[in-house]
């Protein structure tokens, strides 16, 4: 980044609280990372709940992880981790005003987040068809065992949850992508970008952990 | 207050770094489906734990760049994870040294899921 505009105290993209763009941006990640903490012990609280039922229902565990799909779940992991890979890239293409390219890869990047959602569209509907729901939903006759209803309210509440910030990180990214395109981020004044697209890396990195477990294990 | 330790990840790595790391964590989803499917009993779990450590501190360092972020920054992650592991750790604890009759009865001989093959994936 060129130093000469982070000293210019008539930078438009400065705050007037803040000395130079160097102190803004730190500021900004600050608080990202304040933020990125919270969601990570929100997430360790479904991984809290995932550990005790497992240790209670081991057999149980291994049966349900059993009946998922590993192939839609392999798909998905390695969907999630390109939409990291093409965003990761998009913030590095506005960052040296390569602003098209950066677009259509934050484009991309939305594209793959619709592919993990159908993939788990269809692995909700046959769930929801056969009967592998949570507590007293739970009538799959395939698999009956007193722990089966608690692996499918984990299953659903963070595979939800993660859902859930599929569609936030959608809607980050397509905001970023529309505010380039008014002219407010650029080389200058990437560090919304930046922000934007560290959520969407910490939906990835929720994803690598909640894939081997409910999958694999 | 602005110094350059502060501004440190504007530094830029290029593509290169990214394209490694987005390998990487390719070959090691593959690495985690392959050895998932084998069975090495009570040791998938610790496998797939490690792999998955290993892929989430690629993403966090330099997908998120907290390689080149300030100590603070680094800081306040260290210790969200840290608490995570607390409670974890703790709760777990309680769980597995607790005295018997608290838990609910025999609930590790009801373990014992039966299972229609007709119904299985794989």
């Amino acid at each position: 980044m060129s130093s000469s505009e982070a000293h210019d105290s008539h930078n438009p993209y400065l705050a007037h609280h803040f000395d130079t763009m160097e102190q803004q941006d730190h500021a900004a990640r600050l608080g990202m990372w304040l933020f990125i903490s919270t969601e990570v012990l929100l997430f360790a609280g479904l991984f809290l709940g995932y550990t005790v039922y497992r240790w209670m229902y081991p057999n149980t565990y291994q049966a349900c992880a059993n009946l998922l799909s590993i192939p839609m779940g392999a798909t998905n992991t390695v969907v999630l981790i390109t939409s990291s890979f093409t965003a990761a890239w998009a913030h590095h293409c506005i960052k040296i005003n390569q602003i098209k390219r950066g677009l259509g890869l934050l484009a991309v990047t939305i594209v793959f987040a619709c592919v993990f959602l159908v993939v788990k569209y269809f692995e909700y509907s046959h769930k929801f068809s056969v009967g592998q729901l949570p507590g007293k939903w739970y009538s799959f006759d395939g698999l009956q065992a007193p722990g089966a209803n608690l692996f499918f309210a984990v299953y659903f509440l963070a595979t939800g949850l993660h859902g859930l910030h599929v569609l936030i990180g959608m809607t980050v990214l397509g905001i970023i992508g529309y505010r380039t395109i008014k002219g407010r981020y650029h080389g200058g004044n990437h560090v919304g970008v930046e922000l934007g697209v560290l959520y969407w890396h910490l939906v990835d990195l929720v994803w690598i952990f909640l894939f081997p477990l409910l999958y694999l294990i | 207050m602005s110094t350059k330790a502060h501004d440190s990840n504007h530094e830029d790595h290029g593509m290169g770094r990214y394209v490694a790391v987005f390998a990487a964590l390719l070959v090691l989803t593959g690495v985690t489906v392959w050895t998932g499917e084998m069975d090495f009993g009570s040791w998938n779990i610790i496998i797939a734990m490690v792999v998955a450590t290993i892929k989430a501190s690629l993403v966090v360092l330099f997908f998120m760049h907290l390689w080149d972020e300030g100590p603070f920054n680094r800081l306040i992650f260290v210790v969200s994870i840290l608490f995570a592991i607390v409670l974890i750790l703790f709760v777990f604890g309680d769980l597995m040294f607790r005295i018997p009759g608290l838990l609910p009865p025999s609930i590790q001989e009801n373990d014992i899921p039966k299972i229609l093959e007709s119904h299985h994936h794989h």
